[in-house]
């Protein structure tokens, strides 16, 4: 009986190698980071959560969007946040902010920053752009009322509805065609 | 009333006249004589109507000689003159007349003996006429300047059709007996009154039509032996001795001949080679079709090219019969391959520097680059696949190795300049091999290797008798080609079905097993077909025996099993016989089921071996159905024939026992599918962040998706597939995602 069966070898991924300088624009270590996080992330496909580089030659600004997860108040609602990695990534954060207006107690309305433990003091390099989308995802629902930026929405979290109210009101769709 | 000045004038005028005509003989006997002698020249001279039955009154030459010295000495020879051309213009309604009446038959009865007869009598006319050639140059070329105006004048349009038609006959008349003299009369005639000149272009458009007609005759359709030196021969044989009669007359010897007839000869030659260029490049589509038996033709073409400029219309015509004939979806990808083959060695005999070559490839190249089955097929043909009869490769030539485009050494002495007609983008190719240009038709020869491997692998897999010299030899002569680095994944290949050999043949004696597996290194093999068949009862054993077996030889390498490849010799006893089968392991994993209980569902079988589409287990019941193992109870219940039972004529199972089929190696189609659904993840992240962006803009940044290699035609053509399945959305050529 014939069987063919395989030694178990490198998985196929690994034969990148066989198509040299790929993907990355420079030799840098930090383009390739974020080029394996960019591969990793287009192949996870988490729902809801996704980002890009903003050019193809540039990869240290991204765009991302975050859908508001079912079951909070936020479900059905599309944020579009920029995401910019500095040079010495990952060993610091990068800097998110929110670019549509964001209702929210841990985030400004109006620059668009970003109240997050790990992307402040918590930060570590095992983090990745998608654990980071992952946690901003689920800050939206479980907000951290105790160090709120907008005291406003702290105060209102209690109360869904007129919460949901001021949330709308901010609240600006996404207009794919810009 | 008039001076006496005047009259003294006048007086000395009139007795200067006087004494000119009377030439001081005594009294006016001068002035007789010159009187006798004028009447006597003038009629003479005076042109007559042949038609005339009354007898021309004989005139004594040397008494009309006298006359014409005494006119001469009283110089009146130029007012005679003048007279006799009076008096030819008053004559000459008698020939309009004939010419008339002639050329009234010729247009009612087309006969060109009519044309001929009346230039008989047009000549009788003119040297009825002509004055005696005695009398001078002068007076004999007036008279014939005068009766060719007027002749001309009458003659109408028919009459040049007649000549062609008079001149045509007398071709062919010479062409068949070059040492006919019939024709010598006519062409005096025509010379006489001056024809030739006047229809020179005529009558060399008979010669030109003759030859036309006589190269398309002989030479159309046969391309195996040159034809232009029996063409010359037959020129010289038998044109030459017509061309003598009208473009060298008056030719003393042949020296002289051959000097008057050098233009219009080298015209008529011209033209033959023309006309066969021309024959030649209407036919060049077949020509190519039919190498190497149109080596002639094709020499023929090459001498022809070099006398006659047609290099651009060869060009064209070739292209134009490839896009008719032969880049359509009708033409098998290997008759397109074998027929540019054909090409390049046809257009490497007519045109060595290969302008005319690259002129002609390139859409045949592109339009291989865009079949999918092209690589497949020249891959094939490299490795020498017997069954498709003929091969591209020569099996005489050298092999060599493929051979990049070089940059140009100016250093080299033997450099010479682009040839002239040459392309911007022409590269010469003139040392390249057939293979090297086929190859050549892909950016990179990188799509061969990979293409290369699959066919390797099928070809390996499918082996079963352990001989891998035939794999081994294409391989070595591949690595010729392409070179050693470019192959050692196939060396690798290769290996792993030796090592499984050797490994195998280790396992067995550490504890003898019925599975003989074939071990290949999964990193160097294309991607096989996955299935997740999971072998029951006694096979699953057997395999995980094995395995531990391999693990304690190879403690740094797991087996991993693709059970539902190979084959299984099985031996099935029943109650009443035994029955041998060689199959797939699915139908041994069903077959083995049935030792649990007679019948079975299709469904509860498939669920017993992990998953297996319903067709894919249907398919191998049906095996079993066929070899009268099974039958079937009923729809997709399936029941074992534990005592033979004869099939019922008419129900047999019309799925045949699976043949053997190649190995399911992903083509390389294939797996580009598989890249390109990894790059619809990029498209549709970057769609989802930047809002829609143009197609270039696309290519461009899914520069980011790793070994990205697709052209923008080819993004597009795919992008217009995600919009048929309504997965992305253009508006302004601007790309978004589908709702």
């Amino acid at each position: 009986m014939d069987q063919i069966t395989s030694s178990l070898a490198p998985s196929r991924t690994a034969q990148k190698s066989t198509a040299p300088g790929s993907t990355t624009d420079g030799p840098g270590s930090v383009t390739k980071r974020l080029s394996s996080e960019l591969m990793s992330l287009m192949m996870s496909s988490s729902p809801g959560i996704s980002a890009f580089p903003k050019n193809d030659s540039h990869l240290f600004e991204w765009a991302g969007t975050i859908e508001g997860a079912s079951g909070t108040i936020y479900a059905g609602l599309t944020f579009r946040i920029s995401i910019s990695f500095p040079s010495n990534y990952p060993y610091t954060a990068p800097a998110i902010k929110f670019d549509t207006p964001c209702y929210h107690p841990n985030v400004d309305i109006h620059s668009g920053a970003i109240c997050l433990d790990i992307l402040q003091d918590k930060w570590s390099a095992v983090y990745s752009v998608q654990t980071v989308l992952l946690s901003l995802q689920s800050l939206l629902g479980e907000p951290n009322n105790a160090s709120p930026l907008n005291a406003d929405a702290a105060r209102l979290w209690s109360d869904p509805e007129a919460y949901k109210t001021q949330l709308m009101k901010h609240y600006r769709p996404l207009d794919n065609s810009s | 009333m008039a001076s006496n000045a005047v009259r003294a004038q006048v007086a000395a005028k009139w007795q200067e006249s006087f004494a000119r005509i009377n030439r001081a003989e005594p009294g006016i006997s001068g002035l007789m004589s010159f009187s006798h002698a004028w009447s006597l020249a003038t009629a003479f001279l005076k042109p007559y109507d042949l038609n005339d039955p009354t007898p021309r009154p004989r005139h004594d030459m040397r008494q009309v000689r006298e006359a014409f010295d005494i006119i001469n000495k009283c110089r009146r020879l130029p007012v005679m003159l003048e007279v006799f051309l009076e008096d030819l213009h008053k004559s000459q309604h008698l020939i309009a007349r004939e010419v008339e009446d002639y050329m009234n038959l010729y247009e009612s009865n087309s006969d060109p003996e009519t044309v001929k007869a009346l230039i008989f009598r047009l000549a009788e006319w003119y040297s009825a006429w002509k004055p005696n050639a005695e009398l001078g140059q002068t007076i004999t070329s007036a008279y014939t300047l005068a009766f060719q105006t007027h002749l001309f004048s009458i003659l109408p349009a028919s009459f040049a059709r007649g000549v062609k038609a008079l001149v045509a006959a007398t071709l062919v008349r010479t062409v068949s007996q070059p040492s006919d003299q019939q024709d010598r009369p006519l062409w005096q005639a025509f010379d006489t009154l001056s024809l030739i000149e006047r229809y020179e272009t005529l009558i060399a458009s008979v010669g030109y039509e003759y030859i036309e007609v006589y190269v398309l005759q002989t030479c159309a359709g046969s391309w195996e032996e040159p034809m232009l030196a029996n063409l010359r021969t037959w020129m010289i044989n038998k044109i030459v001795p017509w061309m003598v009669w009208p473009f060298a007359r008056g030719a003393t010897n042949a020296d002289e001949a051959k000097t008057m007839m050098q233009g219009v000869g080298s015209r008529f030659d011209f033209h033959m080679h023309k006309t066969l260029c021309d024959l030649r490049t209407c036919e060049i589509f077949d020509i190519i079709v039919d190498f190497p038996d149109s080596s002639g033709a094709l020499q023929d073409l090459k001498e022809c090219l070099q006398r006659v400029d047609q290099r651009a219309e060869l060009a064209q015509s070739i292209r134009q019969a490839n896009k008719k004939r032969l880049l359509h979806p009708g033409a098998d990808t290997k008759d397109i391959l074998l027929s540019y083959v054909s090409t390049i060695k046809c257009l490497r005999i007519v045109d060595p520097p290969g302008v005319l070559l690259f002129k002609v490839a390139d859409p045949i190249r592109r339009y291989l680059r865009d079949r999918p089955d092209a690589i497949r097929c020249i891959v094939a043909s490299l490795v020498g696949d017997g069954e498709s009869g003929d091969s591209l490769v020569d099996d005489s030539e050298p092999i060599q190795p493929l051979q990049q485009p070089e940059i140009e050494n100016y250093a080299d002495p033997e450099w010479t300049p682009e040839p002239i007609d040459a392309g911007p983008d022409f590269r010469a190719s003139k040392t390249s091999d057939i293979i090297s240009t086929i190859v050549s038709i892909y950016d990179s020869k990188d799509l061969f290797i990979k293409e290369l491997q699959v066919l390797l692998a099928q070809r390996l897999l499918a082996i079963k008798d352990g001989n891998f010299d035939r794999e081994r030899r294409n391989i070595e002569i591949l690595k010729i080609r392409f070179g050693e680095s470019a192959l050692q994944v196939c060396e690798v290949m290769l290996r792993d079905m030796t090592d499984s050999r050797r490994i195998d043949q280790h396992v067995q004696s550490q504890q003898s097993s019925v599975i003989h597996p074939t071990i290949i290194s999964r990193h160097f093999w294309p991607a096989l077909e996955t299935s997740s068949i999971v072998m029951p009862g006694q096979f699953q054993d057997m395999q995980e025996q094995y395995a531990k077996e391999f693990t304690t030889f190879k403690p740094d390498k797991t087996l991993r099993w693709l059970p539902h490849l190979g084959r299984v010799q099985l031996e099935l006893e029943f109650d009443d016989r035994t029955v041998s089968a060689d199959v797939p392991p699915l139908e041994a994993a069903f077959i083995e089921l049935f030792s649990e209980k007679d019948t079975w569902t299709v469904d509860e079988l498939a669920s017993r071996v992990g998953t297996v589409s319903r067709s894919a287990a249907l398919k191998s019941l049906a095996t079993w159905v066929d070899i009268r193992v099974l039958k079937e109870d009923g729809e997709h219940v399936f029941k074992l024939l534990s005592v033979a039972e004869e099939a019922i004529p008419g129900t047999k199972t019309a799925i045949k026992q699976a043949t053997d089929e190649l190995p399911p190696v992903m083509s390389v189609q294939q797996q580009q599918a598989e890249q390109m659904k990894v790059y619809w993840k990029f498209i549709e992240g970057m769609l989802t962040n930047l809002g829609s962006l143009p197609l270039d803009r696309i290519q461009t940044m899914l520069r980011l998706a790793p070994g990205y290699d697709r052209t923008i035609e080819q993004l597009g053509s795919f992008m217009e597939a995600a919009k048929r399945e309504g997965l992305a959305t253009v508006k302004d050529g601007m790309w978004r995602l589908g709702k």
